[in-house]
Order: structure tokens, then C-alpha cells, then sequence
């Protein structure tokens, strides 16, 4: 008789008991099937104990940083009291540009705020099985799933278009401040993401219920949010003089046009 | 002055340096409990936004990496169970157990983007076990304690992690 999985996956572990260890190495002596399962289970172990941290994406600290920096004036603001010396600017930052920097970030803010209280979750296919096996019940149930889908579905996407006008209004109104290359480089990609939503929106149209177009017509709008959101941040980065700040962003963008 | 206490006195320089110390940390745990990068990264901005309003209340009594990763942990710990609660909302007259087509058989060596990639695609519930057990490294105790689970749940939900990346990679 096999070892059942949990005493095999305890063994991968090295943390089965003397005795059954001793018994389960009996049994892989003899079963290629279940010397397999334990060598697939120790390469997964491997494989995990070797995965590397994944880098944030660039635009995440500006994201942050505006935040913060809206934060700090909005309690400023409410506290009546003249900034401290320690809230002063940051080195770059001052006179009039800084009332206009403050407007851009708390432009940006604001939408990023409405797009990050909005997390569109569809269900996976693992979550909402083929109705045909699930029962007539459960296929009512479904039915009622799929327009509660749909109707999020639509939630989120008037949510992402009024997001994206936000955002494309600043990016658009300011782009004169960007280099003439980085600003071909913003709407190449704009127009790729913007083909590929107008894809996933037909998609969407001809199958209401399916999961994988509504995913990627969600997806397209996060990728033109993410990618409107690094032209604000690049924007404010270079009216600061942040030279540092500016060519993260831009590497970034250059990454998502390859 | 130290990085906290320049923190704590509103330096947004110093702030910074401790995103970029701990946000690939902060960020990889985010990413692997929602179990997509981009809620990855709207976590991340939550997180470290609340680090910065409770800086405020850090007293020392741990290193400032061990108080920000509590910090981390408890904000994706609430993110996921409050996203369980509105699925199980959606799908509980639903079996909510997982189907897949296990992909063919590979012998070759786990490459990193499949198994970041298969771990997005685990279900919800093993998937916090996995990254908790097998990733983070805490013991099925700790696990069982931070997911609010039996000992023996964390277990098997681990176990199940392990065999469903098994087939999604191809390793039976």
C-alpha cells in the first residue's frame, strides 16, 4: 500500500518521524511512482527556497512619494500652522513651482486613490466551475454570478475611463515638458494599449461572460492607468530637477516599449 | 539623527531610503499573497503608506525591517481575507474546488518565471499557506495562527499547493 501524499510530502520535508521515515523509504524502494512524487515535490522545494525578491516597479515610489507629500499638506492645511522646518521642501522643490507641483500631485493622487479603492477581481474559472456540472441550482446560482459579474464589469470599466480622462488631461496639457523622444516613446505605447483595449472591448461585446476577455480588457485599462501615472510622475520629476527620479521613470517606460 | 528618528521628524529623504531597503521585500510578499502583481503594487503603496502615518508610534522594541514586515503581513493578511469573504460571497452555492489540465510532463529544471507564474494561478487559501510555509519560512503553527486555520489545515492546504505546482509545471 502507498504512503498517503501527506506523509510523502512530510518526508520531502525531512520532517517525518524516525519510524515512518523509515517505513516510507521502504515503500520508495520499491514504487517508481511514488520516488517520482517525492523527487517532483523536493525540485518544487528547491526551485522555492530559490526564488529571488521581485523589484517594485519604478513608478511606485513617485506613486508614494505624491501621496505622502498630499498627506503632509492636506495636514498642514487642517492644522492651520505654518510648515516646520522639517516638512520644508525637498532640495529642488520651491517658489512657485511648488504650488504647481503640489496641483499635479494632488491631481495624480486623487485618481490613483480612485483606482486603488477599485480592485476588479473576476472570477477565476476555478471559482465558478461549468454550471452543466454543478446541479440546476448551482446553474442558477452561476447565472446570477455571471451578471453580477457583468454588472462589475461595467462598474469597472466607467471607473478605469474616468481614472483614464484624469490622468490623460494632466499628461496631456504638460507633455510639452518632456523631451521630444521620451514623448513618441509615451505615445507609441499609449496607442498599442489603446488598440489592445478596443481588442478586449469587442471581445467583451461578442462574449459578455468571458472571463479570459474581461480579464484583459481590465488589464488594459491598468496598464494605460500604470503607464499615464509614470507620465505625471515623470512630469513632476523633471520640473523639480530630479534627474535621478526623472531617468528611473523613463527606464521604465522604455522597458514597456520593448 | 538615526533613520527613524529622521522619519519620525517628517523627512521624506529618509523615508525613502527605507522604501528602497525594504520595498522588494515588502513588495515580493504582497505580490505572492494576492497572487497577482498588480494588486502587488497597490499593496505596496497601502503598506508603505501606512508605515509612514504609524512611524509615529514605532518604539524600537524590534528592528525597524521586523516592525515594517509585521506591518506588511498583517495588511495582506487583512487584503486576503476580506477578498475570500466577497468570493465566497459570489460562490458559495458553488463546489469550490480547483480543476486544471496538469501540463505534460518536464523533466527539466523548475525555471524561476513558471514557478512565480504557477503560484499566482493556486487557489486561494493554499496559496497563503504555500507562501507562508514554503516561501516566508514560518512553521505550520505560525501559519495556522496568522491564517486563523487548524495546524493540520495548514498542512494539507500546503501539501495541496505543492501538488497542484506539480501539475501546472509539468512534473507529473
Amino acid at each position: 500500500m502507498h504512503p498517503n501524499e501527506a506523509a510523502l510530502n512530510e518526508y520531502a520535508d525531512g520532517s517525518l518521524g524516525a519510524a515512518e521515515r523509515a517505513a516510507v523509504e521502504q515503500h520508495l524502494a520499491a514504487c517508481a511512482s511514488c520516488r517520482q512524487l517525492v523527487d517532483d515535490l523536493r525540485d518544487i522545494l528547491r526551485a522555492t527556497g530559490d526564488l529571488e525578491p521581485l523589484d517594485a516597479p519604478v513608478r511606485a515610489w513617485p506613486r508614494l512619494e505624491r501621496a505622502i507629500r498630499l498627506e503632509r499638506e492636506h495636514a498642514t492645511q487642517l492644522t492651520d500652522e505654518p510648515p516646520s522646518s522639517h516638512a520644508a521642501a525637498t532640495p529642488g522643490e520651491a517658489g512657485s513651482f511648488r504650488k504647481y507641483a503640489t496641483w499635479l500631485a494632488a491631481a495624480a493622487a486623487l485618481v490613483l486613490a480612485a483606482v486603488v479603492g477599485m480592485r476588479y477581481t473576476p472570477a477565476r474559472p476555478a471559482d465558478v466551475p461549468a454550471t452543466a456540472s454543478a446541479g440546476s441550482g448551482a446553474a442558477s446560482a452561476a447565472g446570477g454570478v455571471a451578471v453580477s459579474i457583468e454588472t462589475e464589469l461595467r462598474q469597472a470599466e466607467a471607473h478605469y475611463e474616468n481614472a483614464i480622462k484624469g490622468l490623460e488631461a494632466i499628461a496631456t496639457t504638460e507633455q510639452s515638458e518632456l523631451d521630444p523622444r521620451t514623448a513618441a516613446t509615451l505615445q507609441k505605447n499609449l496607442a498599442v494599449i489603446d488598440q489592445a483595449i478596443s481588442e478586449s472591448r469587442a471581445a467583451v461585446r461578442l462574449e459578455p461572460a468571458s472571463e479570459p476577455a474581461q480579464q484583459s480588457l481590465i488589464e488594459g485599462f491598468k496598464t494605460k492607468i500604470g503607464l499615464l501615472q509614470d507620465t505625471v510622475a515623470l512630469i513632476n520629476e523633471m520640473r523639480k530637477g530630479n534627474e535621478a527620479g526623472a531617468a528611473r521613470i523613463v527606464s521604465g517606460l522604455k522597458q514597456k516599449g520593448n | 539623527m538615526d533613520l527613524v528618528a529622521s522619519i519620525q521628524a517628517g523627512d521624506v529623504d529618509a523615508f525613502e531610503a527605507l522604501y528602497r531597503q525594504y520595498s522588494a521585500k515588502i513588495y515580493t510578499l504582497a505580490s505572492r499573497m494576492a497572487g497577482s502583481p498588480e494588486d502587488g503594487e497597490d499593496l505596496l503603496q497601502e503598506i508603505f503608506l501606512q508605515a509612514y502615518r504609524k512611524i509615529g508610534s514605532f518604539k524600537g522594541d524590534s528592528a525597524l525591517g521586523t516592525w515594517l514586515y509585521r506591518l506588511a503581513l498583517n495588511h495582506c493578511l487583512d487584503y486576503v481575507r476580506s477578498r475570500r469573504a466577497k468570493m465566497n460571497k459570489l460562490t458559495e452555492t458553488l463546489d469550490a474546488e480547483t480543476s486544471f489540465e496538469p501540463a505534460a510532463r518536464r523533466d527539466t529544471p523548475i525555471a524561476r518565471m513558471d514557478l512565480e507564474r504557477a503560484v499566482e494561478r493556486l487557489p486561494e487559501g493554499c496559496r497563503e499557506a504555500f507562501v507562508l510555509h514554503d516561501v516566508e519560512g514560518f512553521d505550520h503553527k505560525e501559519v495556522a495562527d496568522l491564517l486563523g486555520i487548524a495546524e493540520g489545515t495548514s498542512k494539507s492546504q500546503v501539501f495541496k499547493a505543492r501538488l497542484k505546482l506539480r501539475g501546472f509545471l509539468g512534473k507529473r
